[in-house]
């Protein structure tokens, strides 16, 4: 394959450039209720070529490898086209050529897996919540993705790495009367199919908890100190902060990249945040992003001040920044872009007891139900909480959704617990979607979070 | 193609072959300058086979072995996925608008210079950060299946998205369109966001309490979503609608009209058949507040003894690719009947209350309830029936079955925006939470 590659790449005339080739296998599964409805395994390809030529940087990408002189074409003339009206050339930070094959060890590797044992295994945990009265529905199902990706580049760089994803779960619905619950499963890992085992415990726990949700009281609207779970705490990680340290997003937002300058008290004391995707045996785990370059561990803040920043090359070019390793793509159809990797907030010393004392009165809210942020601004769902009273844990809530600003938020931690614990499954969409998404946190505590009730 | 439907219906019931060969070219300006430009041509085939009632499917980017697809598709059948449906004779389609053959000639460098233009007109008169993307796409859809259907349709679009973004805040006035082919950006649309941008600068932060909320196109979704997942044939079949057993009852107010209008080929992407080769058709939800119908696919009309309205596409929610997505209920052409006010009689009628430009986080929550609760992103402040400032940090909080109920007002134009075309709707009484 890298000699098809190199040959496709020695056509084009430019400053650099780079071929990306992936065969992309899919094993899915799904149960909707008692029924299953989908069961099969897929595999697709393509390839992704990029070109920087006279300033400008453009990317083509095709499935057919009879269309690769009509792409290539396209994407030098765009490339061209972009240098001709930017006034700053693009250019690419300087990285080391490698060559090099990895694929990462597996704990038993999920193609070696017959697709009836995954049925059956699933089959199994779809069961755990359809035995129980008022369970109305599931959507429970295994999702097994395996990118085999091969890299070239016209500096020399040959890379082959195998990045395998393995998860399991879904949604369970609960009814009673004219009230609908629901409460999402999930566990999965990028070190092979043993993360999708064992996890009856899990789904029987979340069964509990949404027929729990069919008699908690909704959440009133207002203003409250939180406790926020480590799943939720690191949605905040992740989507609030996380985000912006993205440098291709605050590349182009002036107001924004002023503010997030390295060296700027951002955040309280207590707060410690980094990326790290050379971390094993974790979900967000990987050797080469998609430029080729080795993943490295990024410090983001320490004590409040910001200290790091996530890049591509050409970000990195632009900012005189380290470079970083964390310009991915989804899979054979998309051009890399800035993702994270593994991010979340170090560990502390507090219990969450202490937490608990130290809150008094408040919310406690767990588990994260989808995130979105617009700037300085964010709005996370959580699946469910508990009023706290006098530093205990009092009623269940439901319909929990929070918004607030960054900056304000981070100021607001005013406590970080002991508990890191790192997410099993991902998913972040960023015009492409990030299965391989990995954050987390302690439990923190968070004075002023604004609630929006039902 | 046709060698694989061969292939296929030699050893099953019934099969179908699906392909999809889009192109999309885009460009990208960002913070008022040229970013990024990026093409992609695809192709793929999608295989659906029947054999004693269950599904076999699979799917590939090149077909270079027929025998692996279909062993694929034949693999699958082992895990008996039921299948009682029959695969559509569609002969006859509407025919439609869909295609105009000088998208082919549109050079980037004109959507560059497009870009350009309505970039200088906004940088001379906001000081916003200044966010632009257009794009061409063009698209071919073949549907094949062993009843003899064997339907296409050429689709071709240019568009653009044009956002102004409020320093620091990443919260933007955005507005987009589309066209068959290039046209340009009209002037009142880039007047109209100027105006916005430069009216609603000041950040205002007004109390928590029950107000009027005018719904613009572009949060219009945060209730869309709901409707729609109460109306699938899919929630129906699954229990988890709540207006399950509501036909021919008013769940909304009168003044509301919602339909699915495929065919209307004023616009780029009309339908005239189905992902399954199901011949489209318009389709009335709400009339007058009262609901009249849900929509079907093939497979869930078969589970509730219903006929496929047409509408089962190779779309989900999250992106995915349409090969590899089984065809599910959608609705893709979403229309909500403009009423009789202008958008000045509707900010008088509003009198004070809140302008939702954008909403964060609908896609959280309870959705089948039918319960929202998102941040405004961003939101206008309205004061005797003129904006008076932005909102940063304030939730909007419900449930669709409520909200739709107390619509005051109705706007007489239709917008482009995410799942169709609606006009701004007034709604009176809506939780608003905020730090005051």
């Amino acid at each position: 394959m890298f000699e098809k590659l190199k040959k496709i790449l020695q056509k084009v005339e430019a400053d650099y450039s780079d071929i990306r080739y992936e065969q992309k296998k899919d094993c899915i599964i799904t149960f909707n209720g008692k029924e299953l409805t989908r069961i099969g395994s897929n595999s697709t390809d393509g390839f992704v070529v990029r070109i920087l030529k006279d300033g400008g940087l453009s990317s083509v990408a095709f499935t057919k490898e009879t269309d690769a002189d009509t792409a290539i074409k396209s994407a030098l003339e765009n490339a061209v086209l972009i240098g001709k009206n930017i006034k700053k050339p693009i250019q690419l930070a300087k990285v080391p050529v490698v060559k090099e094959t990895f694929f990462p060890q597996m704990n038993e590797d999920p193609r070696k897996i017959s697709i009836s044992e995954k049925l059956e295994l699933v089959r199994k945990y779809n069961d755990i919540p359809l035995k129980k009265e008022k369970i109305v529905n599931t959507n429970i199902g295994y999702v097994d993705t395996i990118r085999e990706k091969y890299f070239v580049t016209s500096e020399g760089s040959e890379i082959r790495e195998d990045l395998i994803t393995t998860r399991v779960g879904g949604m369970i619905t609960s009814k009673e009367g004219n009230l609908l619950q629901n409460i999402r499963v999930s566990s999965g890992g990028s070190d092979g199919f043993y993360n999708v085992r064992n996890q009856e415990d899990n789904f029987a726990n979340k069964t509990k908890l949404v027929l729990e949700l069919l008699k908690a009281k909704p959440v009133k609207a207002g203003v409250f100190n939180c406790i926020l779970n480590p799943s939720l705490a690191g949605v905040f990680a992740h989507e609030a902060f996380g985000h912006f340290s993205e440098a291709d997003i605050i590349e182009t937002l002036p107001a924004m990249r002023q503010k997030m300058e390295i060296g700027s008290k951002l955040g309280s004391d207590v707060l410690n945040i980094i990326d790290d995707a050379t971390l094993p045996n974790q979900l967000g785990f990987y050797k080469y992003d998609d430029e080729g370059v080795a993943v490295r561990s990024t410090q983001l803040m320490k004590n409040g001040i910001l200290c790091g920043r996530l890049h591509s090359r050409r970000t990195a070019f632009e900012f005189n920044e380290p470079i970083s390793g964390h310009c991915v793509a989804e899979d054979y159809r998309f051009a890399p872009i800035i993702r994270m990797g593994t991010i979340y907030i170090e560990a502390s010393t507090p219990t969450f007891e202490e937490l608990l004392e130290s809150l008094q009165d408040g919310l406690y809210i767990v588990d994260a139900k989808g995130g979105q942020t617009a700037g300085e601004n964010f709005t996370f769902g959580a699946q469910y909480g508990y009023v706290v009273k006098d530093g205990k844990l009092a009623g269940m809530i439901r319909d929990i959704n929070i918004s607030g600003n960054l900056y304000q938020t981070m100021k607001d931690i005013i406590m970080v617990g002991n508990d890191l614990v790192l997410t099993k499954t991902g998913g972040c969409g960023k015009g492409q979607t990030n299965i391989r998404s990995c954050h987390g946190a302690p439990h923190i505590l968070v004075n002023n979070v604004v609630m929006g009730g039902v | 193609m046709e060698k694989l439907l061969e292939m296929a219906k030699k050893v099953c019931d019934q099969a179908e072959v699906y392909s999809y060969e889009p192109s999309t070219s885009s460009v990208d300006f960002e913070n008022a300058k040229l970013y990024d430009i990026e093409s992609s041509i695809h192709a793929g085939v999608s295989l659906r086979i029947i054999k004693n009632g269950k599904l076999g499917f699979a799917y590939t980017r090149n077909i270079l072995n027929r025998n692996e697809i279909l062993q694929n598709a034949l693999d699958s059948l082992k895990g008996k996925v039921e299948a009682k449906y029959d695969f559509p004779l569609t002969t006859e389609i509407s025919n439609l608008k869909t295609y105009d053959s000088s998208i082919e000639d549109l050079t980037i460098s004109r959507m560059v210079e497009e870009l350009s233009r309505i970039s200088e007109q906004f940088q001379a008169k906001t000081d916003a950060e200044i966010s632009l993307y257009s794009y061409k796409n063009i698209e071919k859809i073949r549907v094949m299946n062993s009843k003899g259907t064997d339907i296409n349709s050429k689709n071709g679009g240019f568009g653009f998205y044009l956002a102004l973004i409020f320093p620091g805040g990443a919260s933007s006035i955005s507005r987009s369109q589309s066209y068959f082919t290039f046209k340009k950006t009209p002037q009142n649309l880039v007047n109209e966001m100027i105006e916005f941008y430069n009216r609603s600068k000041k950040v205002i932060e007004p109390k928590s309490g029950k107000m009027k909320v005018l719904w613009m196109p572009g949060s219009m979704h945060t209730l869309t979503w709901r409707i729609l997942s109460g109306t699938s044939a899919k929630s129906i079949y699954e229990k988890i609608s709540p207006i399950a057993e509501k036909i021919g009852e008013k769940i909304f107010n009168e003044k509301l009209t919602i339909h699915d209008a495929p065919l209307d080929d004023k616009y780029p992407w009309a339908r005239a058949f189905d992902d399954e080769g199901v011949n489209c058709n318009p389709l009335s939800i709400i009339e007058n507040g009262v609901l009249k119908s849900f929509y079907y696919d093939l497979n869930f009309a078969q589970k509730l003894d219903k006929k496929s309205t047409g509408h089962g596409y190779r779309t989900s929610r999250w992106g995915g690719e349409a090969i590899a997505l089984k065809p599910n209920p959608n609705l893709t052409h979403l229309q909500i009947k403009p009423g009789n006010a202008s958008f000045s009689e509707l900010l008088k009628f509003m009198d004070k209350g809140m302008i939702i430009e954008g909403a964060m986080g609908a896609h959280s929550g309870n959705i089948p309830n039918g319960d929202y609760s998102v941040g405004v992103s961003p939101g206008f402040y309205v004061e005797n029936g003129e904006i008076i400032g932005r909102v940063k940090d304030a939730m909007i909080a419900g449930n669709v079955y409520d909200t739709l109920k107390n619509v005051v007002a109705i706007e007489d134009t239709l917008h482009p925006s995410w799942s169709g075309r609606f006009p701004a709707i007034l709604c009176d009484d809506v939780s608003v939470a905020t730090k005051k």
